[in-house]
């Protein structure tokens, strides 16, 4: 239920918010931040492009489940189970370290496009590839990197766990290196907290 | 002074970019409030452009905030008649808030004498810019407005603003607590806890210790900013105003009311060249509606408990 909540947070309504309610913040919302009107071009760097799909991929999400909860008997987007026949299995199991490269291989030989899997996991396209070509500049926040993986393993039937133990150190190096430190070009916020 | 027993409330309008109708929207304000009978102070705190008086159609005080800081004359000493009844003036000096010659405790002076004011309401008009006694000043208020308009240059220097008092609220908070260097450490080793904002380092504090969040909890309920549109030209423009309260919370961690808007008025214009004070003079304008009904918002929100989840997101 906690969820439930988090999801009423997300659409800035209370819990007693009805269907109609949900729907016209949903859409009020999503325009917003789809669009790019003033008031959120002056936000600068605390509005980049990455903030903003992940705020659009949770909006989704929420509405999506808020639906659900309220109209059950409209269909869930039921995620497509995926048919591993033995051979993959074994296949799959004599995979040393799941990188990106071995995600790939494990989508292909499963015969799913990033477009379909878009549709379910509703991580977009391009983002697939970056996880798959370990391309991480996009992934400023592990936090979301990581809820990346845990969708895409699931949807290959992979166990999450297992994947992100191979897949995250190598996120992590990354951020240690000169390279992904780099990126950070976060305010100092030391200094403004710092001592008078 | 007067160790009278009224509790007023204290309204600060700041606001980053100057020239955006600050001391216009502040002596609207205390206009309507004085209107309705409830004794008003207006101080202007502005730096150098202390020109609330002109928009009153006053002439300058003989006195000033420089005689409460150079020859210690007492606040309540310095406040002049309007000629608007129940509204009363505290005229700004030259050398103002933004101004490395008041020193720390001349402010908290100055902030005694503001609070001990006899009266429903203290205004303060604050000028542009960030500086940090003007920070201060701006946290003294109850209420806490800015006033922009819908342009991106003026909206940035809004977002900028409130950011920086968001800044110094919770750097005052963790000094108060002995939290400072708790909090720098967190911060220098901020890429294995996973933080890269503001925001999430919060998040993270709250989460790591039942103390701080509930210290934040407390400190930080009833923080919120009133944002006020000016000099609207179009029913587009006003959709930025009402947008603004979801683009806070959302991509700053902030709580903002939207307090209205006032519109572009060339009678404001003529009005301020005339030295005429706008609110008595023009009741037909549309403005001067809607700056009472903004006033009214502003008033009759009670302190607003900070949303909860305000910095989770
Ligand atoms: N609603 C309005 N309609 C038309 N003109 C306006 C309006 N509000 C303000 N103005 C114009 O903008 C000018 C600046 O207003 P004002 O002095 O109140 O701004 P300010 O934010 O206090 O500026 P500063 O930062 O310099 O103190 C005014 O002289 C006036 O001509
Ligand atoms: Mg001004």
């Amino acid at each position: 239920m906690d969820k439930y909540l988090q999801y009423y947070d997300l659409l800035e309504l209370p819990p007693e918010a009805t269907i109609k309610e949900i729907h016209s913040k949903y859409v009020y919302l999503k325009n917003l931040y789809s669009c790019n009107p003033i008031e959120i071009q002056a936000l600068n760097e605390d509005f980049s492009q990455e903030l903003r799909e992940e705020y659009l991929s949770r909006l989704d999400d929420a509405y999506e489940k808020l639906v659900l909860l309220m109209d059950p008997k409209k269909p869930a987007r039921i995620p497509q189970s995926l048919k591993i026949d033995e051979e993959t299995r074994h296949w799959i199991e004599q995979i040393g370290c799941f990188d990106g490269a071995a995600l790939r291989a494990v989508r292909e030989r499963l015969g799913v496009d990033l477009k379909e899997m878009f549709v379910v996991t509703r991580i977009q396209p391009h983002h697939l590839q970056n996880i798959e070509n370990e391309v991480f500049e996009f992934f400023r926040a592990e936090v979301i990197l990581r809820s990346f993986i845990i969708e895409y393993a699931r949807f290959l039937s992979l166990d999450p766990q297992r994947v992100l133990a191979d897949y995250m150190p190598r996120y992590q190096s990354w951020t240690a290196s000169p390279e992904g430190r780099g990126q950070d070009d976060l305010p100092d916020i030391l200094t403004m907290l710092g001592q008078e | 002074m007067g160790e009278s027993g009224r509790k007023g409330e204290i309204w600060a309008v700041g606001g980053g970019k100057g020239g955006t109708g600050k001391s216009f929207v502040t002596s609207g304000m205390g206009t309507h409030l004085a209107q309705k009978g409830g004794r008003t102070i207006l101080l202007d705190a502005d730096l150098g452009g202390a020109n609330l008086h002109t928009l009153l159609g006053m002439n300058r005080n003989r006195h000033s905030l420089s005689d409460f800081f150079d020859r210690k004359v007492p606040l309540s000493e310095i406040v002049a008649q309007s000629g608007i009844a129940n509204l009363e003036l505290i005229t700004g000096s030259f050398a103002s808030l933004d101004s490395e010659s008041i020193n720390h405790a001349q402010k908290q002076k100055l902030f005694r004498h503001i609070r001990a004011l006899d009266a429903d309401h203290v205004l303060i008009d604050l000028g542009a810019g960030s500086h940090i006694n003007t920070l201060d000043t701006f946290l003294l208020a109850d209420k806490m407005i800015v006033v922009t308009t819908p342009e991106i240059t003026s909206l940035e220097n809004m977002y900028q603003f409130i950011k920086s008092v968001y800044f110094r609220k919770l750097k005052l908070i963790f000094k108060a607590h002995n939290l400072t260097a708790t909090i720098q450490g967190t911060w220098k080793d901020r890429a294995t806890h996973n933080i890269r904002s503001l925001k999430e380092l919060i998040v993270h504090l709250k989460q790591s210790s039942d103390d701080i969040r509930d210290i934040l909890e407390r400190e930080m309920s009833g923080f919120v900013i009133y944002v006020v549109l000016n000099q609207v030209r179009t029913p587009k423009d006003i959709v930025v105003g009402e947008n603004l309260k979801s683009v806070c919370s959302n991509f700053l961690g902030l709580s903002v009311v939207y307090a209205g808007h006032s519109r572009h008025d060339e009678a404001v214009h003529r009005s301020i060249n005339n030295k005429e004070p706008f609110m008595l003079l023009n009741r037909f304008s549309p403005v001067v509606k809607e700056i009472r009904t903004l006033t009214e918002i502003i008033a009759a929100e009670p302190h607003p408990l900070f949303e909860k989840d305000m910095v989770n997101g």
